[in-house]
């Protein structure tokens, strides 16, 4: 076996009091797939982007062939032939294709000799993109394709991909992947960041799985000899709970009921078409998809943030035209927002200003209405930290100070006692840990006996523990709505989530 | 008529000459995504120090050197609490001016009335001959020949060039242009700089040429005026030179009118005119941009930093 | 190698440290031009002193200063705490001054004195009123920025009320001198023993006492505070947006438009061209320097107040021009970004930071 290109000892990284990276020893070999596994927030994304000159580390060494090195830009890290293909693409929008890739070849290839080297990385491993478009005309898949160019064109040894698959749709997935199968046969260094079973089972050869900052465990495996158990027990470091306790609630009335509803989503996200759902009083009715796929702009419309362009609505009994519902929701629905940090809160207010956020009407007092009363205030808050089991001081704290988990637990608490007909979760777990995301199961499942509950989401797992009814939605259409409890009808979720009807 | 025509054509342009390398130097700095509300503080430094290099040495080159060179100075201050710092951009250059002023009155306190190098208006040789065209344009100051080139020059290097690229990808999304190996602070510093340099030759030109000498608040908000055409201009030099000619001919036909006694449209209306126009043309870029994307560069007045 | 890192744990007492330091920083800057001009810093620092503290009666000069001051940093920071920028405080009082001595001087120049001031009060806060009010519907419509449709009518508004005193409101029997006739004695707010001190400035404390309770006691304050803070938060809580935008500028528009009215009525007692002096803009530095915090704005207006009485001292004491105050002032405010940064971050100044390759 050949010496590692690239050998980490004792990597450690710290954000304020949280250690992102504790001790972290890895190998990384040519030729091999290495997959970090983990889950959100487990510190794989932070010990790649150390690597990749993006982050300093706080303590430990990075050798490259023997070498010891050290980036204080991800300038220098590419020039030791280290690229990372980021979550979030690090492409110019405004600017095309060839802008994007001349600004990262420095001075290396001339204006005209940039679409040389796009034609010919294109060719090579059928990366075919147009580099007269601009980024923002081109598709998630497109973008990556530019990522991936970006990287091969200077030479890169050592290719990281931060979650790859996410925003991509299924016919992508296997163009990646075919990808990454080309050049580890040219002896390449490829590091999978992932929380994908499957695709570790497919690709990789070697695999780290990563828990809070340290690395669990570390092998020089066939990891496509594992089996999906033996890897999900390592990831979560016991058995995933995929069953929750589910009482049996009478499923009642129809509280919404979407008729034809189509529009546009806000800031001109992907729009959705023709939507026809009811959600029962008692039920958890959830809509599921790829991220990109119109479930932002038809959850605003629910919600009210957003107007429908088309179609009606019906809500508790009153039938409105969709334009009009914008004006009627607001005060009847809970909503917890996907973005629990901008829309759910506000960082820089304390944890009882944040609990009145969607109540205001609760505390309102003297000079009909106009004062706040701010020692309610003060005790409600207080009432839901304890209720909730939220870690905080007090309720001066600022919600800025909370953790992911505990900040959501703030925003759910707060939603919760609204005591609306319906209740809306938008990503409601995303990036938690498991025991945050039990909790906020079991919330979801509480709420479901007094309440109709509208879940979106795109994780699988989730849906299937706690649904009633699946609404799986493609390219802004409801393509089926599956029982939840009809175990034919659900294996075919995934394939409808990428567009296959079967 | 014709020569009404010509008159007050000239006059425009003699008059548009500080707004539009004010706001070329704005576009400059804008584009690497850096707001500078600084642009009259920075004029009136520039207006000082060229004047009082003028005074002092008598040397037009030395003057006009050191004007430019003030504004940049004074820029660099901007680049360090904005760039380095971090703090606020708009409250940086509320306070750019607010120091800029300050220096400039005080510091030129001494120097009023006294008289400097003035550069006059010199004519090009066999183009100023061509009829009407030549009068207009090339009976200018040298501060305006300067402009003419300066101007397509500033397009060229931010629109053909790799340092434009990379000038404007810092200005566009600064976290991809960093993740491209690109010097995102000290980008943004040598833009404040350039931006500096321009305005502070617009200031100079304004006491060496326009209104030779040097009086305090000279520049009579043509640094506001200048940050209200970069918005005009899409961010685009070559456009600049519309918005600038825009206040340049509504000053010229204010001076036409007083100096023919035509009292067509009150002198307080006419002076008003090139804020009203500018704040109408602010309205109008808006109401369009609210649909189609905005030119504007998207990280402008967002500060940039990697944790590290 | 400049190292910035946000601090875990914030500093506490924020804002009296970052102030302190901007004071320090303003002092420090006045020292080098001191010396650099050839005056020892501590004569001027105790010619300024001596002019603010000496008597009663400079002491009580620093408190005319300061009572516009204290108007126009409540303004700027009425909008500030939404993220709204009125640089247009200027304008804004100087129709709030053309509103109280065309009020009193055309509209009711007859009426009874405990009527009178109210009524013109009143004439200078809807005319600052209005006057913010373009902006703030070109913002809340049209999206136009409104840093600069504030800052541009600044210029309109003083080229307004030049035309009006250098024309048609002119003084017949001012020999010439560009202002109005004086203000009817009805319209002249009272002054206290003997000192130029109005009833101003006891008005403009009630106004900061005032716009505190609203802010931060008032179901209304708590959702600008929460639009100034999180825009994405308060349209997911359904707040109306476009409705505050109009209703704080009105707000910081009428704090601006009753600067103009006290110094109009409490000082020149007519219209002249010794209005628009700047306290607009100068009330930018006030409110930031106070945190944008109501109670604290009375504070940096003295403090800001002191600094002119004192460069007026400069001047007739040791022949230094008076706009030092103005280069202060802008020390005094980067001073402030300096402290602003210091409490939020921690700044590691080190050689280069290790590279082995």
């Amino acid at each position: 076996m050949a010496d590692p290109v690239i050998s980490l000892s004792k990597v450690t990284k710290r954000f304020g009091p949280v250690w992102a990276n504790r001790e972290v020893d890895l190998d990384l070999f040519p030729g091999r797939v290495h997959a970090l596994l983990g889950e959100n927030g487990a510190g794989k994304s932070t010990l790649m982007s150390i690597l990749a000159g993006r982050y300093s580390a706080d303590g430990g060494t990075m050798m490259m062939h023997g070498r010891e090195v050290s980036f204080n830009s991800p300038a220098k890290a590419l020039d030791h032939g280290i690229g990372m293909v980021y979550q979030r693409f690090m492409l110019i929008e405004s600017m095309t294709v060839s802008e994007n890739l001349a600004l990262s070849a420095g001075k290396a290839h001339g204006r005209t000799g940039i679409d040389q080297v796009i034609h010919q990385t294109a060719e090579r491993y059928g990366l075919g993109v147009d580099p007269e478009k601009r980024v923002f005309e081109l598709s998630m898949g497109e973008r990556q394709r530019v990522e991936i160019i970006k990287l091969l064109m200077l030479d890169a040894e050592v290719l990281i991909f931060d979650e790859p698959t996410s925003v991509l749709t299924p016919p992508e997935v296997d163009a990646l992947f075919e990808v990454i199968d080309q050049l580890r046969a040219e002896g390449k260094t490829i590091v999978l960041i992932t929380h994908k079973l499957e695709e570790v089972l497919k690709l990789a050869d070697d695999i780290s799985i990563m828990r809070k900052g340290r690395l669990v465990f570390s092998e020089r495996i066939d990891a496509r000899q594992m089996s999906r158990q033996q890897l999900a027990r390592l990831m979560v470091g016991r058995d995933v709970v995929l069953r929750v306790d589910k009482k049996e609630v009478a499923v009642g009335e129809t509280i919404l009921a979407l008729q034809g509803v189509s529009g546009d989503s806000p800031l001109g996200g992907p729009s959705y078409t023709d939507v026809t759902l009811e959600i029962k009083q008692g039920e958890i009715f959830s809509i599921i998809g790829v991220a990109g796929n119109g479930q932002v702009g038809l959850v605003s419309a629910i919600t009210g943030l957003s107007q429908a362009r088309s179609g009606t609505i019906t809500f508790d009994g009153a039938t409105y035209n969709a334009r009009e519902w914008r004006m009627a929701s607001r005060e009847k629905i809970a909503y917890v927002p996907e973005d629990r940090y901008h829309s759910g809160s506000i960082g820089a207010m304390s944890i009882a200003d944040n609990f009145a956020l969607t109540r205001l009407a609760a505390y309102r007092s003297g000079m009909a209405g106009m004062v706040l009363d701010r020692e309610k205030m003060a005790a409600d808050g207080t009432r839901a930290i304890r209720d909730h089991n939220i870690k905080v001081e007090s309720s001066e704290d600022s919600a800025g100070s909370l953790s992911g988990g505990n900040l959501q637990k703030v925003i759910l608490a707060r939603e919760l006692t609204r005591n609306a007909k319906l209740f809306v979760a938008e990503q409601p777990t995303q990036g938690l840990d498991i025991s945050a995301t039990e909790e906020i199961w079991r919330a979801l499942l509480e709420c479901r006996e007094k309440a109709a509950v509208l879940l979106v989401t795109g994780d699988l797992k989730e849906v299937l523990s706690l649904s009633d009814r699946i609404g799986v939605i493609f390219n802004g259409r409801i393509l089926e709505i599956i029982d939840a409890h009809d175990s034919d009808q659900v294996d075919r979720v995934g394939l409808l989530m990428a567009g296959v009807r079967t | 008529m014709i020569e009404d025509l010509t008159f007050i054509a000239q006059i425009s342009i003699k008059s548009s000459v500080a707004v539009l390398l004010a706001t070329v130097g704005g576009i400059i700095n804008e584009r690497s995504g850096v707001l500078n509300l600084g642009i009259e503080g920075m004029m009136l430094v520039g207006a000082l120090a060229g004047f009082a290099a003028g005074h002092f040495t008598g040397s037009p080159l030395l003057a006009v050197a050191a004007g430019a060179l003030a504004g940049g100075m004074l820029s660099l201050v901007h680049a360090f609490f904005t760039i380095g710092l971090r703090s606020n951009q708009v409250l940086s250059g509320l306070a750019l001016t607010i120091l800029g002023t300050g220096l400039a009155n005080f510091l030129g306190r001494p120097l009023i009335g006294q008289t400097g190098v003035r550069i006059r208006q010199l004519p090009v040789p066999y183009l100023a001959d061509i009829p009407v065209i030549g009068d207009i344009l090339f009976n200018q100051s040298p501060f305006a020949y300067a402009a003419y080139l300066l101007v397509p020059l500033a397009w060229f290097v931010l629109f053909q060039t790799r340092t434009g690229l990379i000038l404007r990808a810092v200005g566009e999304d600064a976290r991809s242009a960093d993740v491209a190996g690109v010097n995102v602070p000290l980008t943004r510093t040598l833009s404040v700089f350039v931006g500096g340099l321009f305005a502070g030759l617009a200031g100079t030109y304004l006491s060496l040429s326009y209104t030779p000498g040097w009086k305090e608040t000279m520049t009579g908000g043509q640094g506001w005026i200048a940050i209200a055409m970069i918005i005009f201009c899409f961010w685009n030099p070559l456009l600049a030179f519309f918005g600038a000619l825009l206040f340049g001919g509504l000053t010229a036909l204010q001076f036409f009118f007083q100096a023919t006694s035509m009292d067509l449209i009150p002198s307080y209306v006419l002076k008003m005119l090139p804020y009203l126009l500018t704040i109408g043309v602010l309205v109008m870029v808006s109401a369009s941009s609210k649909r189609r994307k905005s030119a504007s560069p998207a990280d402008l007045g967002v500060p940039f930093y990697r944790e590290l | 190698m400049i190292r910035i890192e946000k601090r875990i744990q914030p500093l506490r007492y924020q804002g009296i440290f970052a102030a302190t330091s901007a004071v320090v920083i303003a002092f420090v800057v006045g020292c080098a031009i001191f010396a650099g001009l050839g005056v020892n810093p501590l004569t001027a620092y105790a010619a300024m002193g001596k002019g603010v503290f000496s008597s009663a009666d400079a002491f009580s000069e620093v408190l005319v200063k300061a009572t516009p001051l204290i108007f126009t940093g409540l303004a700027v920071a009425t909008a500030a705490v939404m993220m709204l920028w009125n640089i247009g405080a200027e304008g804004q009082l100087v129709w709030g001054g053309i509103c109280a001595a065309g009020a009193a001087l055309f509209l009711f120049p007859q009426t009874q004195p405990w009527l009178l001031i109210p009524l013109v009060l009143t004439a200078s806060a809807l005319g600052g009123m209005v006057w913010a009010l373009i902006p703030a519907l070109l913002k809340a419509k049209l999206r136009v920025n409104e840093i600069l449709t504030t800052l541009l009518l600044n210029y309109v508004a003083i080229i307004y009320m030049e035309h009006l005193f250098y024309g048609p409101w002119r003084d017949p029997a001012g020999f010439g001198f560009p202002g109005t006739a004086q203000i009817p004695e009805a319209a002249q707010l009272l002054r206290f023993a003997g000192t130029r001190i109005s009833l101003g400035f006891p008005l403009a404390l009630l106004c900061a006492v005032m716009l505190y309770y609203l802010l931060y006691k008032s179901v209304w304050g708590y959702q600008v505070r929460v639009i100034g803070k999180e825009l994405r938060a308060a349209r997911y809580a359904g707040f109306n947006v476009t409705g505050k935008i109009l209703a704080v500028m009105a707000l910081s528009g009428a704090f601006a438009g009753m600067a103009g009215m006290v110094e109009v009525c409490g000082i020149h007692y007519r219209l002249q061209t010794g209005l628009a002096v700047g306290y607009g803009y100068d009330g930018i530095i006030v409110a930031w320097l106070a945190g944008l915090n109501p109670l604290v704005v009375p504070f940096t207006a003295i403090l800001l107040g002191a600094l002119f009485v004192g460069g007026e001292q400069l001047q007739s004491v040791l022949g230094l021009p008076s706009t030092i105050s103005l280069i202060l002032e802008g020390a005094l405010l980067f001073g402030l970004f300096t402290g602003q940064t210091l409490v939020r971050y921690t700044v590691t100044i080190s050689g280069r930071s290790k590279e082995v390759s």
